[in-house]
Formats: structure tokens, sequence, C-alpha cells
């Protein structure tokens, strides 16, 4: 799993939640609350995304992330810590 | 006598039809969608009869993102609050003075059952919504928001007797000046295969006999009959004062003239010729009718072999024998919770159209004196009409409607 990859995941997983968002171009600076992501919706998002990566991310830690680029860096760095 | 509360609006969907204008033209052809349930998490190891809706139709504003976490029992309140909000004219109405009264516990019961059962082994990744659906009152957050209600809202519950508690404490917040406008809704009951064995194992749940004639096998007051079908359904009816109808130019359908809720003090589902008497006379005291005034009377009728029974009983030693009569639930099934809103649904369209509808499978009525309705639909104008509905745990429910006479 690379950046990139990770990247499409939570693209992927933010279009499940948010169907509005079908043609939007996906970029590591993206802010999920900028793309009308309330706070239900981000926590759905990065539950996908950890059932989907199978690792289980304490939800303390998934406050720090400023926008994807930033999540998919945690996720990395959790799926080497694995 | 109670100040005079209207219906100003209805709102309904059940297997046989979505919207009024459907609803009533399949009961008054006599229509059923009866069969062996299919839907996801209705069966496992049996072949539980009821009649489920096939699709619900949404207006083209409603997004993917309000259905993707929306309950079935949401997306039914979802569409007949759309109803309502239309006919009653409530976008005129100020947001702070309307409220919704959910009719209904623990109605979610096989979405509920179905993410139990896919997370069983891996609950870490339980979806976060989950904290809120599981709820019953997560239908007020959700209906208010989509609504834009700011009044109050919240649940009650009395089993099968849920749909007119609604109604009654709706009546009551305006009565009461809580709200100019309350709705009730009486919420769609989703049953998982654990409330159908359930149902079934206490004896509540038909049917053995018709096991494999599923179009036979509801059959409200007939010798016959074995138990209820379940039947999905939700209903919504707008209630406010004459004076707050008049402020939107919206035509009352009919006015609710009293009410009676008596308790049996009795945990268990059998019924009670006491409770139910006094229900019945409760609601006529408080109405100021006489049992010769009601001309119509839409029974909860299930299909129990004892409660039928009773229930005719209580009409009886209540003077109630001229009335015309036909089961409502012989079409729709059974809807739990919603049963009594779309019933009394039923009765206020069946007032407006002038036409009573046949009850399916009446084919030898346990008392054959009563006026009933059978096989085809009578002309009629209903001026004053009972609707009963009780639940278990012992709760009885009558209230009186009058046509409103402009």
């Amino acid at each position: 799993m690379n950046k990139t990859k990770l990247l499409e995941l939570i693209a992927q997983h933010t279009r499940d939640v948010l169907p509005g968002l079908d043609a939007h171009q996906f970029t590591a600076g993206d802010r999920l609350a900028d793309l009308g992501a309330n706070s239900v919706d981000r926590a759905e998002i990065t539950m996908l995304v950890q059932e989907s990566l199978r690792i289980s991310i304490p939800r303390i830690e998934l406050f720090g992330p400023k926008n994807i680029g930033e999540l998919a860096d945690l996720f990395l760095r959790k799926l080497d810590a694995a | 006598m109670l100040p005079k509360v209207a219906v100003t609006g209805v709102g309904v969907i059940a297997a046989t039809g979505q919207g009024k204008a459907a609803f009533v033209t399949a009961l008054l052809e006599g229509k059923h969608a009866f069969g062996v349930m299919q839907r996801p998490g209705r069966q496992h190891q049996s072949n539980y009869l009821g009649a489920e809706i096939a699709e619900i139709t949404f207006s083209p504003d409603i997004t993917q993102r309000t259905l993707r976490t929306c309950s079935l029992s949401s997306r039914a309140a979802l569409v007949v609050l759309q109803e309502v909000w239309t006919e009653a004219r409530l976008a005129e109405a100020d947001p702070r003075r309307i409220g919704l009264i959910v009719g209904g516990s623990n109605v979610q019961q096989r979405e509920l059952a179905q993410i139990h059962e896919a997370y069983r082994e891996s609950s870490a990744f339980l979806r976060p919504t989950y904290g809120l659906s599981f709820m019953d009152s997560d239908l007020c957050g959700f209906c208010t928001a989509q609504f834009g209600i700011r009044g109050l809202a919240y649940t009650v519950g009395g089993a099968s007797a849920s749909g007119q508690l609604a109604i009654v404490q709706a009546a009551q917040a305006v009565l009461m000046k809580q709200v100019d406008v309350c709705i009730a809704l009486g919420a769609l009951m989703d049953l998982s295969h654990w409330e159908c064995r359930g149902l079934r194992s206490l004896g509540a749940m038909g049917s053995d006999r018709y096991r494999d004639q599923p179009a036979l096998a509801c059959r409200p007051f007939d010798r016959d009959h074995d138990g209820f079908i379940f039947g999905e359904c939700c209903g919504a009816v707008v209630v406010e004062s004459i004076e707050s109808s008049h402020r939107r130019s919206v035509k009352p359908y009919a006015t609710l003239r009293g009410w009676g809720i008596v308790m049996d003090g009795n945990r268990n589902p059998d019924p009670s010729l006491e409770g139910e008497t006094q229900a019945i006379q409760d609601a006529l005291d408080a109405s100021g009718l006489l049992p010769a005034q009601i001309d119509y009377v839409n029974p909860h009728g299930t299909g129990s072999a004892t409660g039928d029974e009773m229930e005719l009983k209580a009409l009886r030693l209540c003077g109630l024998t001229g009335a015309y009569l036909n089961a409502t639930k012989s079409l729709v099934g059974h809807g739990l919770s919603a049963a009594g809103t779309v019933e009394v649904i039923a009765t206020l369209l069946q007032m407006q159209t002038g036409r009573l509808h046949p009850s399916r499978n009446l084919e030898n009525p346990i008392d054959s004196a009563m006026n009933w309705v059978r096989g085809k639909p009578v002309d009629h104008q209903i001026e004053n009409a009972l609707t009963l509905s009780m639940g278990f745990g012992g709760v009885n429910t009558a209230l009186c409607w009058q046509r409103h006479h402009a």
C-alpha cells in the first residue's frame, strides 16, 4: 500500500458517504469538512477506510490530520507499525 | 366536550400502494399483497407470510446522501410526511409551531439485526451511525431535520395501539397550545426474523392453516382465522384546530371528538372485554355521541381468535351493532406500530369518498349478525366513526371521528 493507493481508498469511501462527489478530483490537500462532510460523515469515512484496511485506530488519533493527505500518512504509519 | 381538533392532511404507504389515492383505490378494489416475505433478514429457517412494500418512490429532491443511512422506517416516514406537508400546506406554517409525534417503539429491529449479524466478528468496524440510528428517536431527528420542524418531537409507544396513541398525543399537544399543528406518525414496524419467531411462538402471528395459500391467510373475524398477518405500512396525519386550518385555507377531513385510553392491568397479549368496552364507552362519553349515532366502526380486527371475538362482544355491549364494519387489516395486514394511524387514514378516506371497502376472506363471520362490508364496497356517507386499536400489555384505545361540516 502506497500513498497514492491510500488516497484512492479514502476518495472511494468519501464518495460512498457523499454521493454528490462522483465527479470530484481528489487531491492530498482536500479537507473532508470542505467537501461537505459533517462530523458523523467524517467518522463514517474513516471507519470505512479502517474496515477496508482491517486496521483499528483509536478515535483520538483520527482528530489530528488536517486533510486527506495527512489522513493517508496516518494510515500508512499505522500499517507500517502493524 | 373537547374543543374541536381536525385532521387536515393524511399521508400513507402500504404494500398495496403509496400515497392516499393509490391506497384508497386498492382498499376499495379489495387488493392485497400477501405472500411469503422476501425482505433480507425477515426469514431464518422459516416461511413467514406478510405483505411487503415492493418499492418506495422518492421525490427528485431527496438525495442519495440522505438515503444512504436512512432506515426502511425512515424512508417510509419521509414519503408520508412529504405527502402531508404538501396537502396541509405546512410550508406556510411557523416551523416553531409544528410538532411531530412518532408512534411506535423498537421499530427498526430488522435493520439492527442485520447490522449485528454483519459485524458480530468485527465489531471494531461498526458504522458510527449505528450510535444514532439504534434509537427510535432517530426518526424524530431525521424527520425534523428533513422538514425543518422546530416545535416538539418525541416517540410514544403502546405496542399495536401506538398509532392511535400518537394521534391522541398530537391532539393533546394542540389542545394544550404547545404547537399549532402536530403531525402524528405511525412508524413502519420493521420486523426481523427474531420478532416474527417470537410473535409466532406466542401464538399471535398466523398462519399454520394457510401456510401454502398466502392469499387466504389474513382473515380477521372469519371462523378460520388463526392469528394476524404482518403488513408493512406507515401513515401520517396532521392534527390542528379549525381556526389554525383556516389560517392556511386547508380543508379538514374530520374532527376528533373524543377518545378513550384504558389499561387492563395485564402485561400479556390477551384481550379484555372490560377494557375494550370501557375504552369505547369513554370515547363515546367524551364525544357526546350516542352509540346509535356511530355509523361506521374500523375495528382492531387482527385475525386473532380471541381478539376478534372479544372485540365484537365489546361492540355489542356498547350498542354498536348497527354500524357498518370492515377489516382494513384483511387488505393491508397488521402494521403493528403503524396500524392505528393507517386505519384512521383508511377511515377518513372512506369518509371522503363515500364508499366503504370490502373485507377479504370474510367468508364465515364469527358473528354474522354484525353489519359487515364483505365482498364488495358499499356506498355510504360516514357521519360518525369509531376506530379501535389494542396493544399487548393491556392497552385499549378508541377514537371518535365526526365529518366536518364547514
